[in-house]
């Protein structure tokens, strides 16, 4: 077996991922070279000295802290104004129309606002009769009426 | 190493979580980011400029994450985060490429890589007992191109199996091998002694 195909075996086995085809190879090139023994030994070694715990790279701040960020990015405060202005607006608006055709229809069909209307009727034909040509036409009449009880008229018709 | 068992009620316990927190539970989110924050910090660190930056690329993972759940369907947590954590990563390669320069200290190293790696002479157990073997590997692999040194990290730091990487990398499981070979093959070169003596001083 090449070297680079042993080494790609060593590597394909650290991570789990043989095949039980290549697991047989690589068995056998193990038990056969002290060189892949080597070889893999070498490789556990690195794995080892960079996953130590002293030389990973720790947190500077701590896990609550990090979850807290965390949890506060995905669910940021809304502003009161922001949560919900739009259908209190509307609410609002829809109050303010419900409000005045109530009281618009409690103003209409009320009995004062009916006597109100009556007087506001009769104001309107008594001023109707101060009219000046209604004068005019009242003085007429009222000639008319004298000339009809007239004696001198009546005879003359006789 | 996971089995798949193990695996698959992992997934299911991942959308246990993930729907008490859609009910309000915000312990659930605690778990979650309890769970997967040491790989996911840890990988998200490697790219970063600094640890702020990688806290902040940490916070909009989760949120990308849980705001975009529809996509991922609760079938794979870890891939769904890293998926996320590899595009945040990108973008921020993307962004840098101008300014990067190959004498500037890697992400993370306060000098740069000429001065971390092993003095000659130096025994590789005087370099473990220092402390010193996986920061230099890491400033090794620091100094690999982006997508090599993503694989290295994904595989090392997040667990992810060649297959997920590959899907991942949108590259064949083929490329994804090759990528972690080439990384280990400059690894070798840029450890040198320390690296060939190893498996002396493994346990």
């Amino acid at each position: 077996m090449k070297p680079a195909q042993l080494e790609q075996l060593l590597l394909l086995e650290q991570s789990g991922e043989l095949t039980p085809r290549q697991q047989a190879h690589l068995a056998a090139a193990l038990a056969d070279s002290a060189h892949a023994r080597e070889l893999r030994d070498q490789l556990r070694h690195i794995t080892r000295a960079v996953t130590a715990p002293e030389i990973t790279p720790t947190m500077p701040a701590s896990l609550a802290d990090a979850t807290a960020r965390i949890d506060a990015r995905l669910h940021p405060p809304r502003p009161l104004l922001a949560v919900a202005w739009k259908p209190l607006l509307a609410a609002a608006a829809a109050l303010v129309l419900l409000v005045g055709a109530t009281f618009f229809h409690i103003a209409r069909h009320s009995p004062a606002t009916a006597q109100r209307a009556a007087l506001a009727d009769d104001t309107e034909l008594d001023t109707a009769w101060l009219d000046p040509m209604d004068a005019e036409f009242t003085e007429l009449e009222d000639l008319l009426a004298s000339i009809a009880t007239d004696d001198f008229f009546l005879t003359m018709e006789m | 190493m996971k089995t798949s068992g193990e695996h698959a009620i992992n997934m299911v316990d991942d959308a246990k979580e993930l729907a008490a927190y859609r009910r309000g539970d915000t312990a659930a989110l605690g778990r979650l980011v309890a769970k997967y924050q040491r790989p996911l910090f840890s990988f998200l660190s490697r790219f970063a400029a600094n640890p702020d930056e990688a806290n902040d690329w940490f916070q909009e993972t989760w949120v990308r994450a849980i705001r975009n759940m529809n996509f991922f369907r609760q079938k794979n947590l870890p891939g769904w985060l890293f998926r996320i954590a590899h595009n945040l990563a990108v973008d921020a390669a993307r962004r840098r490429r101008p300014e990067e320069s190959l004498d500037a200290a890697p992400p993370g190293s306060p000098a740069p890589l000429g001065e971390l790696l092993p003095a000659a002479g130096l025994s590789p157990a005087a370099v473990v007992a220092g402390h010193d073997l996986g920061q230099q590997i890491t400033a090794a692999v620091n100094r690999l191109p982006f997508e090599q040194r993503e694989v290295f990290w994904l595989r090392m730091d997040a667990g992810l199996p060649f297959k997920e990487i590959a899907r991942l990398q949108r590259c064949s499981l083929n490329t994804a091998l090759g990528r972690m070979q080439y990384a280990l093959t400059r690894l070798r070169a840029a450890l040198g002694p320390a690296y060939r003596e190893l498996q002396d001083s493994a346990p």
